[in-house]
């Protein structure tokens, strides 16, 4: 070889992939081992960077959202009966059935659950138009999971339509935000997340 | 960094975890937090970015910990640090971050001097001037062992890209570090 190696070629010489030229190369030049050690020293540095302690505690945040989410699906377990029962006195109009009354916390809260919903929904626009191919398993929960968005926007809407901003709403946004990531993760990771 | 409270974090508390058991997930949440937080932080720009990381991390983990099904020594901190990278990768995607570094393709070195010796920064100050998805690769690959199969899959692009940024961010991290050829 009568060049001196690029750093690709350094970096395949590192994870054992190197040619047999570049390898000699390397035997025989000063420069390219210089640089190879170096390549070594810094990655060696990179290792050794110290560890990270998180500025803030955020268990009280996971541990209420978990808290959130376990509350919903035990409200789920109660049957479609209850929320077709619950859907139907939104839309007749019983008093009493939202619950609390609007409330300015929970409504900045929806708004960043949509606005994170919508940033999501970029990313899943972007994703989509590679048209990756896909097998039948992830294509199966893809399917899923946009049939449960689905459901989870007629939620939203009847609820939006009942009128002002509930904890319940924030509840729907917040499902929708957790199932629209878990779909980008899918088309993104399909191996990663086929099994979800 | 976190051998003793990983030692700590015995099969049973494990086990407990699983059922749901919310103290036993906060020991899981406090064994890894500051394993999660590093590798955030590493991969993402701010450390913002990093903590909301860190939170889908726990959440996300809290939720399927029950699915774990992995039992050798490690699996569960790669089990963990692989949803931490996943989600770091989400992250650095939609926030659609657009690569302005002028690299030169071929990544650098070849005997070239680019007499940019004046530049040097620390290697912290350096990685954080890498384009995200650079600074993502070169830590998935060089610390924390991910072949460039597993990076590639993981960003849903191919193993030559995955090969490029790493190239790249070498290149970059040479020029910045002042690290010039002696010969």
């Amino acid at each position: 070889m009568l060049r001196h190696c690029t750093i690709a070629e350094l970096l395949d010489l590192r994870g054992g992939e190197g040619s047999a030229a570049v390898r000699t190369h390397v035997d025989e030049c000063d420069a390219c081992r210089a640089e190879l050690d170096r390549l070594h020293q810094r990655v060696a540095a990179l290792k050794a960077l110290p560890s990270l302690t998180p500025p803030r505690d955020r268990w009280p945040v996971v541990r209420d959202a978990l808290t959130r989410s376990r509350r919903r699906r035990w409200q789920r377990a109660g049957g479609a009966a209850l929320a077709a029962a619950a859907a139907l006195a939104l839309m007749v109009g019983i008093p009493g059935v939202r619950g609390a009354g609007p409330d300015i916390a929970i409504a900045q809260e929806v708004d960043e659950l949509k606005r994170e919903s919508h940033q999501l929904e970029q990313v899943l626009h972007e994703v989509e138009q590679e048209r990756r191919v896909v097998n039948g398993m992830v294509l199966t929960v893809i399917v899923d999971l946009e049939d449960r968005i689905a459901v989870i926007d007629a939620g939203i809407a009847t609820v939006q339509t009942a009128g002002p901003v509930t904890a319940q709403l924030r509840d729907l946004w917040e499902e929708r935000v957790i199932l629209v990531n878990q779909l980008v993760a899918t088309h993104v990771q399909p191996a990663a997340y086929a099994g979800h | 960094m976190a051998d003793i409270t990983l030692a700590a974090l015995d099969d049973m508390a494990v086990h407990r975890a699983k059922s749901g058991d919310l103290a036993a997930l906060e020991r899981v949440y406090r064994a890894y937090e500051g394993t999660v937080y590093t590798l955030a932080r590493r991969m993402c720009r701010s450390p913002e970015d990093a903590e909301e990381v860190m939170q889908e991390t726990f959440l996300e983990v809290c939720r399927s910990i029950r699915k774990f099904r992995g039992t050798g020594p490690g699996s569960l901190t790669a089990w963990i640090k692989r949803i931490a990278s996943s989600k770091a990768l989400i992250r650095i995607r939609y926030e659609k971050y657009r690569e302005t570094e002028a690299l030169q393709e071929d990544g650098g070195w070849a005997g070239r001097r680019d007499g940019d010796a004046g530049l040097q920064l620390d290697l912290e100050a350096a990685l954080r001037q890498l384009s995200d998805t650079s600074r993502a690769v070169v830590w998935l690959h060089d610390v924390e062992g991910y072949t460039h199969e597993e990076i590639a899959e993981q960003m849903g692009k191919t193993v030559s890209f995955s090969k490029s940024q790493l190239s790249r961010a070498h290149a970059r991290l040479r020029k910045m570090l002042g690290e010039e050829a002696q010969c």
